[in-house]
């Protein structure tokens, strides 16, 4: 009795997978399989030298930001890039892929697994409403829509809204921040070269109170088959350290040392002091 | 500390070059001024966020100080055909190396940058 109803279970949950897979037309999804290098230099607008070559439309409250972060990173520190003490990129930044990522796509969700830093972003393509309530994440909420342009008769472009971000974040390592209200919209438009199948494009528009208006660039990711994965753990052995507003660096054998020069040690007014 | 330095290099270098293969700022890293490191191989640390040489380097008055060399992440280094084995503990190395602003025994190096004592070059993929 008890394997009849064991058989009973399996031949339902086969039912439904088999109704899944049914319902999944390979064939009306482009083929982004493999791997998609972008490579260095790691930089927001990959048209445009880095720092204020990016020429990033911030507003005059933000460029100042801007420009203090600049002088804080030419003194040793690490201005207004979050990242060095592990905090993820976030997006839009995740979309700078320092290390390759691979893209699967399903019926209802499209996922994006980026190697550099094990980042993972869902986009919705179910026909969802945004949700209510939700948390707030570094790699926001997105909701995407499948598109057949010029009706080939397969989806070629993938549109991704999205919202809910958490920070602090920038865009690059030069640290051009984004606002600390976090009510960023990151809008993209995911597709193939028409030439070459081998390139991903996508344009990116960030939408963002730091901004003056809408800043749209263009990542051009090329394929690798047959790619080799390796796991990125960022707390492995990071010995960057961040105490009150100072970041440090641990040295060989364990102990602080300084990154500017001139540094001050941190505030030890927690520990016992020796007595004078 | 000051710096223990085998030797100083010309100062005529890429201002950015370590800044390319880094995903946080490297600017506490000073590559305007880099130095080249003769030394012994402690430990090599095949991790992530980045990779690490501990080079134990003789300075000037025969000490020996030992210094934490930031260096790619597994994720660069593996694709130019790099593994944990590379460099084992005791190898002798020169190195080029951009160091920490503030003059304490650490730095930052690329793959391309680094070489055996004897002048034979560190294995690549090809």
């Amino acid at each position: 009795m008890r394997y009849r109803s064991l058989i009973v279970s399996v031949a339902a949950a086969l039912c439904t997978v088999a109704a899944s897979a049914q319902a999944f037309d390979e064939s009306k999804y482009p083929d982004w399989t493999g791997q998609w290098k972008l490579g260095p230099p790691t930089k927001w607008d990959p048209s445009k030298p880095p720092g204020r070559g990016q020429q990033a439309p911030l507003t005059p409250e933000y460029q100042a930001i801007f420009e203090d972060n600049l002088a804080d990173q030419a003194a040793g520190g690490q201005g207004t890039d979050p990242t060095y003490i592990c905090i993820p990129d976030g997006m839009p930044r995740a979309m700078n892929v320092v290390f390759p990522m691979e893209i699967v796509i399903l019926p209802n969700t499209t996922y994006i697994m980026i190697e550099y830093l094990s980042m993972l972003r869902r986009i919705y393509t179910d026909g969802r409403d945004w949700p209510k309530g939700l948390e707030p994440s570094f790699m926001g909420y997105s909701i995407g829509k499948w598109i057949d342009e010029g009706a080939t008769g397969q989806y070629n472009l993938l549109e991704v809204e999205t919202r809910n971000m958490k920070g602090p974040r920038s865009f690059d390592p030069s640290g051009i921040p984004l606002h600390k209200d976090n009510q960023t919209v990151v809008l993209e438009r995911i597709y193939l070269d028409k030439a070459d199948s081998n390139i991903l494009r996508d344009d990116i528009t960030t939408i963002d109170h730091a901004l003056t208006r809408p800043w749209t660039v263009t990542k051009n990711y090329r394929r690798v088959r047959n790619p080799i994965w390796i796991e990125s753990i960022c707390s492995e052995a990071n010995p960057h350290v961040r105490i009150g507003k100072e970041n440090y660096m641990m040295s060989a054998d364990g102990y602080l040392m300084p990154a500017k020069k001139d540094q001050p040690p941190p505030d030890l007014r927690y520990f016992n002091q020796p007595k004078k | 500390m000051r710096l223990q330095l085998a030797a100083l290099v010309s100062c005529a270098f890429v201002a950015t070059s370590g800044a390319v293969l880094a995903h946080h700022s490297f600017a506490m890293f000073d590559q305007e001024n880099p130095v080249e490191l003769e030394g012994v191989v402690q430990e090599f640390k095949f991790t992530s966020p980045h990779s690490y040489i501990l080079l134990e380097v003789k300075g000037e008055e025969g000490n020996t100080a030992v210094w934490n060399l930031e260096g790619p992440a597994p994720s660069l280094l593996a694709r130019d055909g790099w593994s944990s084995q590379t460099l084992k503990p005791k190898d002798e190395v020169i190195i080029t190396i951009d160091p920490l602003r503030s003059g304490a025994p650490g730095g930052s190096w690329q793959s391309r940058k680094i070489k055996f004592r004897n002048g034979q070059p560190i294995a690549v993929a090809p």
